[in-house]
């Protein structure tokens, strides 16, 4: 692949490379397994660049491929399971400047979120980064009516978690 | 304000806490090796491929000396030819149904390609098994029911033991080889696809049951 389309990606990447942390922190719950996932998506994006011919955002696309390699084509390397885990969330929330309920809000909200499946991860992420639901619907290659009514069941679910 | 707003609002917020990677350290990433479980079917496959190919290969000439004295030959022939050609065929299907899987599909489609490339294979080796059986049936029930060329080739050095029970045992241990075989390979596609595609096949049935 020639220099030029290289030096165009890895400047795109490091501009956009938000997208592909948010994907890893809601996928993974220790820095080792953040930084493996964060390095497959990005060799997955790199594969996929030159065909990237940007009938779509670039965004959407680097949702999309990132959110495949999380859901279907990525696997755990040994590394990331001797790790011990660390919350991921509390070392977040810390940083910023919230009073208490809410700190703990958050930190059952992010927890709640760690602990649904790959996809329901997938459908919070989208509807996090105020995805509209036809894209949503795109991008997981379900219909509409069942991204919509399967959000409905997580936003629930997490509403139910905060007010029991 | 409603949590899920709140929720919203601080997921935006975040950023500044993310390790910024450098040009160069992209540029490093990138051409790192990708371990995805495609690359790993894909590895998987092609030595599956070989394996089959080269167990009809690896097996001496000199095995083949007793089906001539049963004139087995020519029947040996043209199935070798016919086997030939139904492996290009598998090859081709897997190749074709390889270059489909794109990580910029959606996600159910790309789970649907993934597990059609695999099942390809799979059908391969049903394949390979069908026939290893077929042809063990085909060739001994040709051998034992011409027994006596059969005793006068495995035993001439003993002609008086008991031919009743020496095909008996013959039989007992061709069953016993099947049965062994078929036990490991078995085995091997409970533990090496059970590892890799046990997420995938999860996922996959839970986004199916979203469409139900």
């Amino acid at each position: 692949m020639n220099k030029e389309v290289e030096h165009k990606f890895i400047v795109e990447f490091e501009q956009n490379q938000n997208i592909i942390h948010k994907v890893c922190r809601i996928y993974t719950s220790n820095q080792d397994a953040h930084n493996d996932l964060f390095q497959e998506i990005a060799i997955q994006l790199w594969k996929a660049y030159p065909k990237f011919r940007g009938e779509s955002k670039l965004s959407t696309w680097m949702y999309r491929i990132g959110l495949n390699t999380a859901i279907t084509l990525y696997r755990k390397s040994k590394r990331s399971i001797v790790t011990q885990d660390f919350d991921s969330v509390l070392y977040r929330i810390e940083s910023t400047s919230y009073d208490d309920t809410e700190e703990e809000q958050l930190k059952l909200m992010y927890k709640a979120i760690h602990q649904l499946n790959d996809i329901d991860k997938a459908l919070i992420f989208l509807y996090l980064e105020e995805i509209n639901y036809k894209e949503i619907a795109e991008t997981m290659g379900i219909s509409e009516v069942n991204a919509r009514v399967r959000m409905n069941r997580i936003k629930t679910r997490l509403k139910t978690i905060l007010n029991p | 304000m409603d949590e899920l707003e709140f929720l919203k609002k601080d997921w935006k917020k975040q950023g500044a806490d993310f390790p910024k990677l450098s040009y160069n350290e992209i540029y490093k990433i990138i051409h790192k090796k990708s371990s995805s479980i495609v690359k790993w079917i894909f590895i998987i496959c092609i030595a599956e491929f070989l394996f089959w190919g080269l167990i009809t290969i690896c097996i001496p000439e000199s095995t083949f000396a007793i089906y001539e004295k049963f004139h087995l030959k020519p029947f040996l022939f043209i199935t070798q030819i016919l086997h030939y050609v139904v492996v290009f065929v598998f090859i081709y299907l897997f190749y074709k149904n390889y270059k489909t899987i794109s990580v910029v599909d959606n996600t159910s489609l790309l789970m649907k390609n993934i597990l059609k490339t695999r099942q390809t294979v799979n059908y391969y080796v049903y394949y390979n098994i069908v026939l290893y059986i077929l042809l063990s049936v085909i060739l001994n029930a040709v051998m034992f029911s011409h027994s006596d060329i059969l005793i006068e080739n495995l035993m001439p050095e003993n002609p008086n033991m008991d031919t009743e029970k020496f095909l008996a045992i013959n039989v007992v241990v061709q069953i016993i080889l099947l049965a062994v075989m078929c036990g490991l390979i078995w085995l091997y596609y409970r533990i090496i696809y059970g590892i890799l595609l046990k997420k995938l096949n999860r996922n996959y049935k839970e986004l199916e049951s979203l469409e139900v």
